[in-house]
């Protein structure tokens, strides 16, 4: 079990500079998500982990010891690729048994060790197989198992499920959760998925062009996003954006576009007159008769228990996530309104939160 | 895919009618090798009605058909070419497993590792390519002639596996390119150490790629004509360089020259059907997510 801290971290590929400055620190026992778009560094960040990537500048710490210039085999690390990278020449035991193998692990103790981690992952009938002879899910807990067995003090995962239907992808993700409140390893797990990062972090680690925009608990990350583009990035569907200005009316904050007044909480930080840019989670709209926001239906999307309301809000397209018993034409006028508490404010020049 | 009976009959009908052309050659060649003198030169040709004899094998590798079986009996002549037969079987098997192995370890590098002018590598290598053998043939001479290499095995395998070598290492490097580095990095993560990387994982993986290079290198110091001419003088001949000298003087000893053509299809055709096994082998076979 270990901690693993980045200070200053920077990375160039050449004369092409990919991070900046990026420091933050995970605690034992914690399960973290490197989230963000393709390009954003995350890959880049968990290979320098691993010492696949060398780290251009600042400090890599995993434990107490600083693992810049350590080999990955002495980081005490063990990694779950994308592809999975299992060996095809090799039978499961000896995939997973590899590692131990190298390090010249006693025999019995191999055989105990493989039969334990394929006991977790359920994959005791499948030992003697061959990679090309498992199913997709199978040969993704064969990587698994690979890193169970060697005892590794931090899990690194490079979107393991990327490549899993969405079933199955559902189903592995709450196996790998399990498998983390089980063994209690440290974790890194890298994702463009925010639906994955949202149910099994314990914090998220946003990123994008190679910074950091916003650590914190996905609730936090959720419920307080600290830009527009993380506001954005997290919640499926995305949040809806409304550019307008801060005004007083009556005495208290108003938040005013075209056709649109929201009356805003009193301890609000924006200025009256700030240029702002209002943003409203789908889930956090209401059709209500009184609602300040007007708007025209231009399609009803049922998804289940929930239907999906596109609109058009002051000349913008906006969403509203309402019960599937209140679904509305196309064509139809609708008002709607905003949870209490739930409007977030981003200054419209710098893109970060007011309120 | 299948279509109707007549297409599928078409189909058929095509791929033997493409076999026949590529194998009426070498069954007419080997026919000659079985024909008496008079036969050979028959108009039309005799392709089938043709008494079979085996006096030109028994000139050039000494074996009759006698009442008591097969009787091997080594014996001189000029046209007595069974130990030449073995020349070529030592070179280029010698040659092919010297090119394999130092092209595997190549183009395992040229793929994996990062050093100083990687990229322009490959374009050196294949430089070595770009001029016509005979350019060199003079030159390869002297420098043989003072290393004490004319007429050695040495040197015919050193020589054959040299021009093998470029392209072995591209087509080797190509496989190696096609094995996802993803599959390195997990075994570095798992502890490994490069040449057991190499060893145990990558070349197990690589053998469709190792067939086929060593196919290709086998083949060419088999038919190589022009170095194993003007490299050797009288003690190590190949195959190719002997068989111009059944044209002579007095004439062109045809049925001989058949007999020792037809039956060098053997050792290379044993060669390809050892290895043909590897040939066509999914590469990755499972190990990723296709």
């Amino acid at each position: 079990m270990a901690t693993v801290e980045y200070r200053n971290i920077a990375k160039n590929f050449g004369h092409v500079e990919v991070m900046k400055d990026v420091s933050f620190g995970i605690a034992d026992r914690e399960f973290v998500v490197l989230l963000g778009p393709s390009g954003c560094g995350k890959t880049t960040l968990l290979r320098m982990t691993a010492g696949l990537e060398s780290v251009t500048n600042g400090d890599l710490l995993i434990g107490d010891r600083r693992v810049n210039d350590v080999h990955p085999r002495d980081r005490d690390i063990a990694m779950v690729f994308q592809n999975y990278a299992l060996y095809p020449t090799m039978k499961v035991f000896d995939n997973i048994g590899f590692s131990l193998e190298v390090a010249k692990v006693p025999k019995a103790e191999i055989r105990k060790k493989v039969e334990w981690a394929a006991e977790i992952l359920n994959l005791t009938p499948y030992l003697g197989r061959y990679p090309k002879e498992l199913s997709g899910g199978q040969r993704q807990r064969v990587a698994m198992g690979r890193a169970m067995v060697r005892n590794a003090a931090v899990f690194l995962f490079d979107e393991p499920l990327s490549n899993l239907d969405a079933k199955l992808r559902t189903h592995m993700r709450v196996e790998i959760r399990q498998l983390h409140n089980r063994l209690g390893t440290t974790t890194i797990y890298v994702t463009h998925d925010q639906i994955e990062a949202m149910t099994m972090a314990d914090k998220i680690v946003l990123m994008h062009a190679g910074r950091i925009m916003q650590i914190g608990t996905p609730d936090e990350v959720y419920e307080r996003p600290n830009s527009k583009y993380v506001a954005d990035f997290i919640g499926s569907p995305s949040m809806n954006f409304i550019a307008g200005a801060v005004e007083t009316a009556g005495g208290s904050p108003h938040f005013v576009a075209e056709g649109v007044s929201i009356g805003l909480s009193p301890e609000i930080k924006a200025k009256p007159g700030q240029k702002v840019i209002m943003g409203v989670r789908p889930h956090d709209l209401g059709i209500s008769d009184a609602g300040e926001i007007k708007g025209e239906v231009v399609l009803s999307e049922t998804t289940g228990a929930d239907v999906q309301i596109h609109l058009r809000v002051a000349g913008y397209d906006a969403v509203a996530v309402v019960p599937r018993d209140e679904r509305r034409n196309a064509g139809a006028a609708i008002n709607l309104s905003v949870l209490p508490g739930k409007v977030h404010l981003f200054d419209a020049a710098t893109e970060l939160r007011v309120a | 895919m299948n279509g109707s009976f007549s297409t599928r009959m078409l189909r058929t009908i095509a791929a033997w009618v493409v076999v026949a052309v590529f194998f009426f050659p070498i069954y007419y060649w080997t026919s000659v090798a079985f024909k008496h003198g008079n036969d050979i030169f028959n108009r039309p040709p005799k392709l089938i009605a043709f008494t079979p004899t085996f006096d030109n094998f028994q000139k050039v590798f000494g074996i009759s058909l006698g009442s008591g079986g097969i009787t091997v009996t080594p014996g001189g002549g000029n046209f007595y070419m069974a130990p030449r037969v073995w020349d070529s079987i030592v070179i280029a098997t010698l040659s092919t497993v010297l090119a394999v192995a130092i092209a595997t370890l190549a183009a395992y590098a040229l793929s994996r590792m990062n050093f100083r002018g990687r990229h322009s590598f490959v374009g050196w290598v294949l430089s070595t390519r770009m001029m016509p053998p005979v350019a060199v043939a003079v030159p390869m001479f002297f420098i043989y002639k003072n290393f004490g290499l004319i007429d050695t095995y040495t040197g015919m395998v050193l020589i054959h596996a040299l021009m093998n070598l470029p392209l072995a290492v591209l087509l080797m490097k190509s496989f190696f390119d096609d094995i996802p580095s993803e599959i390195d990095e997990s075994a570095i993560v798992d502890g490994a150490s490069r040449f057991m990387i190499f060893r145990r994982i990558v070349l197990p993986m690589a053998k469709g790629g190792i067939a086929a290079t060593a196919v290709l290198c086998f083949i060419f110091s088999w038919t190589e004509f022009l170095f194993a001419l003007t490299l050797t003088t009288t003690s190590v001949k190949t195959v190719p360089v002997v068989s111009s000298t059944f044209v002579t003087s007095i004439g062109t000893a045809w049925g001989n020259m058949a007999a020792l053509g037809a039956a060098s299809i053997i050792p290379a055709f044993i060669f390809i059907l050892l290895v043909q096994k590897h040939l066509v082998r999914g590469l990755t076979m499972g190990s990723l997510k296709q």
